[in-house]
C-alpha cells in the first residue's frame, strides 16, 4: 500500500472519529433546542416527540412576552463583563508587579497568592456570605462582581507572561524617558493581548456558569443571573410544567455565551491547548 | 471622561433599585416556578391552572384589591432552603416564605420561625378550623409555626382500562387489595392480563419513593417510627414485611424497574402499567389526559389513597405552608401580612384545583371540593395524614438515607435486614449529631 493510500485512510478515521465526537458533542444541545419547540403536553408523555412535527415557537413568544429571562440575561451580562474588566486589570497590574518590580517579601506574597489556588471557594463562602452580609452588598452587582475579582490563577498566569518578555525592552524605554506607568501601559500591555485574551474568555465563562455564590448571594429574583434564574423557572416538584419553555428559556440564555464562543474561538482553542504562554 | 461617568451614573441606577412607595411591602418567597410569561398580569383565579399559574394569579388578585398594600413576589428555585438559609444568616429574610411541614421543625428549633398563632388571631384564623393532618404538620413543641396552606402525600394513581382488562375493576371501582398477599395475587393476575407490570415506581434518584411507602405501611399499623427526638426505630419485624412484598414486586418483575420519575411519569401517561403510586401533585396533569380523547388514560383514570394492607387506614404525608422567618417587622407589616394570609386562606379551594388536599376543614367539606374531579375519593387524606412527630429534625436528610437503603433493600442489592438496620444506624448517627 502507497504511503500516500495510508495517510488518506488515516486522514479518513480521523474525520470519522472527529464527526462521531463533534455528534456527541452536540446531540445534548440540539435535544434542548427540539425539546424548546414542542409544547408541553406533547412532551409529557414522552420525550422523544422532540424527533418530530408539529413544532411551535410558543415557547419563544411566552419569554418575549414578560418572561423575567431578559433581566436575568441583563445581569449576567453585567456580572460577567464587570468580573472580566475587574480580573484583567487586576491581575496585569498584580503580574507586571511580580515580574518587574523589586519590593519586599515579594517572592512571600507570590508564594501566598499561589496559595490561594488550593483554598476552595467552599471552604471561604460561609465568612465571604457573613462579610457580604455586614457591608450589605448581598442582591447587588458588586455583591456578585467582587468575589470574582480574586483570581490567584490570573495573577500568577499574568505574571508567568510579564516574565517572558524581555527585559530589554522596559531598558529602552526607560532610556527614552518612559515611567513605570508608561511601560506597563504603552511597552508591555500591548505585548500581553493573547493572554488577556486567555484569561477574559475563562474568566468570563466561569463568572457567566456560576451558580452557588449567586445562589446565595442575589436571592432576590430581580438580581438573579441565568443559572439562578432558569433553576427557578421549574415550574414543579415532578418537573411535569412548562417543559418546553424552560429549554427555550435555555436556547435563549445561551445565545450570548455562543456569540462569545464565536468571536473568541481561536482564543479558547489557544487557551484550552495551553499555547498562550507560548 | 464623559462615557465614564455616564457608564458610571448606568451602573449605580442598575446597582440600587428599591422603587419607592407608600404601599406597605410583604416581601414574599416561594417556589412553584416562575410563570410571569403566561399569568404575570392575571387576577382571575378560576382561569388559572397549575401550582405556578394559581398562586402567582392569588398574589396579582390580592395586589389588585389591595392598593395599600403590595406583595412582591421572589420566585426561587425548588426547594429554596439554601436561598432562605443564606438570607436569614444575612438578616435579610422574606416576609413570608412556602416551607414544607417536614422541615419546618429544623427552623423553628433554632427560633428561626415566628410562632405564628398572635397573627393568625389578627387574620382571624383559628388553627381549629385547620385539617387534623394541616394542624398536625404545623404544630412543633406545642406551638403552631406555620399557616398550612395543604397537605401532600402518596396516592395509588390507577389505569381503570388495564384493571378492567385484568378483571379488577367492581361496580366501576378497582378493586384494591386488603393485605400484601392479595396485592401480589392482583400483581399476577394483572400482569397475566395485560402482560404488563402491576406497579410504575420510580425507584431510581427518588428516596421519596421508598420512604412514603414504608412509613405509610409502619404508621397503619401503629409503629412508633421516632421513640424520641433522636432515635428512628425501621429496624423491626413489620418493617421487613413491608420491604419484603416490594422486592418481591421487583423480584417476579410486577413492577417496572429502573425507572426515574420522569420515566415513570411518562410510563403511567402511555399505558404500560395499572398503577403509579406517586403524590397529590400528579391528579391535575393525570387528570387533563383523562380527558384528551386518543391518550391511553382517556376515561380511564382513577386515584385513591394507598389500600390498607396492614391495621388500619393511613398516610405519610407533609404539606406545604407559609411561615414567617423571625425579623423585626412594624405593626402596619404583620396587619398587612395578616390581611394577606386571610386572603390565602379564603382561596384555598382555589389551591386545592392543583390536586393537593385543602389544609382548612371547612373546604374539604365544601361540596365545591369533592365536587372537583376525584377529591371525594381523596379527601380522607385530610384526616388519616399523619406527618413525622413535631420534635424530629432533619427528616429531609433521614429520607434520603432511608430511601437510598430501601433502595439497595427493594433491588436486592443488599439483603433486607441488613438495609433496615443501616438505614437505622446512619440515620440515628445522624440525628446524634443535631445540636
Amino acid at each position: 500500500m502507497a504511503a500516500s493510500e495510508r495517510r488518506a485512510r488515516f486522514t479518513l478515521l480521523q474525520l470519522a472519529a472527529v464527526v462521531i465526537g463533534a455528534a456527541i458533542m452536540v446531540a445534548p444541545l440540539a435535544w434542548t433546542l427540539l425539546l424548546s419547540l414542542k409544547s408541553n403536553a406533547a412532551l409529557l408523555g414522552d420525550s422523544g416527540a422532540a424527533l418530530s412535527p408539529p413544532y411551535t415557537l410558543e415557547n419563544y413568544r411566552a419569554i418575549l412576552g414578560g418572561s423575567m429571562v431578559f433581566r436575568w440575561l441583563l445581569n449576567s451580562l453585567i456580572v460577567s463583563l464587570g468580573t472580566t474588566a475587574g480580573v484583567l486589570i487586576l491581575c496585569s497590574l498584580a503580574g507586571y508587579g511580580f515580574a518587574r518590580l523589586e519590593f519586599p517579601l515579594r517572592r512571600t506574597l507570590f508564594v501566598l497568592v499561589l496559595v490561594g489556588l488550593a483554598i476552595p471557594e467552599q471552604a471561604v463562602i460561609l465568612p465571604r456570605h457573613q462579610l457580604f452580609a455586614e457591608l450589605g452588598l448581598h442582591n447587588s452587582y458588586p455583591g456578585l462582581i467582587l468575589p470574582g475579582l480574586i483570581s490567584s490563577f490570573g495573577v500568577f498566569f499574568m505574571t508567568q507572561y510579564f516574565r517572558a518578555i524581555p527585559h530589554e525592552l522596559d531598558e529602552a524605554a526607560m532610556l527614552d524617558g518612559a515611567s513605570r506607568l508608561t511601560i506597563f501601559w504603552r511597552v508591555l500591555m500591548p505585548l500581553t493581548w493573547p493572554a488577556q485574551a486567555t484569561l477574559g474568555v475563562f474568566t468570563f465563562l466561569a463568572s457567566w456558569n456560576d451558580y452557588w455564590w449567586p445562589l446565595i448571594s442575589a436571592t432576590r429574583s430581580n438580581m438573579f443571573t441565568l443559572t439562578v434564574g432558569l433553576a427557578s423557572s421549574q415550574m414543579n416538584y415532578a418537573q411535569t410544567s412548562g417543559l418546553g419553555y424552560l429549554m427555550a428559556q435555555a436556547v435563549f440564555a445561551s445565545v450570548p455565551i455562543f456569540i462569545v464562543y464565536i468571536l473568541f474561538q481561536k482564543q479558547i482553542v489557544r487557551a484550552m491547548a495551553g499555547a498562550a504562554l507560548r | 471622561m464623559n462615557r465614564i461617568v455616564l457608564a458610571l451614573a448606568a451602573f449605580c441606577a442598575l446597582a440600587s433599585c428599591a422603587p419607592k412607595s407608600d404601599q406597605t411591602q410583604i416581601y414574599l418567597q416561594r417556589f412553584w416556578g416562575e410563570c410571569g410569561a403566561v399569568y404575570g398580569h392575571n387576577t382571575d383565579i378560576a382561569k388559572a391552572e397549575g401550582e405556578c399559574g394559581i398562586i402567582t394569579t392569588m398574589i396579582n388578585r390580592f395586589n389588585a384589591e389591595n392598593p395599600d398594600i403590595h406583595v412582591e413576589s421572589n420566585v426561587v428555585a425548588w426547594p429554596g432552603y439554601a436561598q432562605l438559609s443564606a438570607q436569614i444568616a444575612a438578616r435579610d429574610p422574606p416576609d413570608l416564605v412556602t416551607m414544607h411541614q417536614g422541615v419546618l421543625t429544623d427552623y423553628a428549633a433554632r427560633g428561626l420561625v415566628e410562632p405564628m398563632e398572635p397573627i393568625l388571631r389578627e387574620a382571624g384564623i383559628s388553627p381549629h378550623g385547620f385539617t387534623d393532618a394541616a394542624r398536625r404538620g404545623v404544630t412543633k413543641d406545642g406551638r403552631i409555626y406555620a399557616m398550612p396552606w395543604d397537605t401532600i402525600g402518596g396516592l395509588f394513581h390507577i389505569n381503570t382500562a388495564l384493571f378492567a382488562k385484568a378483571g379488577l375493576m367492581r361496580d366501576g371501582r378497582p378493586v384494591l387489595p386488603t393485605s400484601p398477599q392479595e396485592l401480589l395475587a392482583q400483581a399476577r393476575q394483572f400482569k397475566r392480563a395485560t402482560g404488563l407490570p402491576y406497579l410504575i415506581q420510580s425507584q431510581v434518584n427518588d428516596p421519596a419513593t421508598h420512604v412514603r411507602n414504608l412509613y405509610t405501611f409502619l404508621l397503619a399499623q401503629d409503629a412508633v417510627l421516632f421513640p424520641d427526638a433522636t432515635h428512628i426505630r425501621i429496624d423491626t419485624p413489620q418493617a421487613r414485611q413491608i420491604v419484603e412484598m416490594f422486592k418481591q414486586l421487583n423480584d417476579q418483575h410486577l413492577s417496572t424497574l429502573n425507572q426515574d420519575t420522569p420515566a415513570a411519569i411518562g410510563s403511567f401517561l402511555n399505558g404500560q402499567g395499572g398503577i403509579y403510586p406517586t403524590g397529590t401533585w400528579m391528579i391535575g396533569s393525570f387528570d387533563q389526559e383523562a380527558n384528551t380523547p386518543g391518550r391511553p388514560l382517556y376515561k380511564s383514570y382513577a386515584v385513591y389513597p394507598y389500600p390498607r394492607l396492614w391495621g388500619h387506614p393511613a398516610a405519610f404525608v407533609d404539606g406545604h405552608s407559609w411561615v414567617m422567618p423571625t425579623h423585626q417587622r412594624s405593626a402596619v407589616q404583620r396587619r398587612a401580612i395578616a390581611r394577606f394570609l386571610k386572603f390565602l386562606a379564603h382561596h384555598n379551594f382555589d389551591w386545592a384545583r392543583t390536586g393537593h388536599i385543602p389544609a382548612f376543614k371547612a373546604v374539604l367539606a365544601d361540596p365545591k371540593f369533592s365536587a372537583l374531579p376525584h377529591r371525594s375519593d381523596i379527601a380522607s387524606l385530610g384526616s388519616i395524614g399523619r406527618t413525622l412527630p413535631g420534635v424530629v429534625r432533619r427528616q429531609g436528610a433521614i429520607e434520603g438515607i432511608v430511601g437510598e437503603e430501601l433502595q439497595a433493600a427493594v433491588t436486592g442489592q443488599k439483603p433486607v435486614a441488613d438495609a433496615l438496620a443501616d438505614a437505622q444506624d446512619r440515620s440515628n448517627d445522624l440525628l446524634a449529631q443535631v445540636d
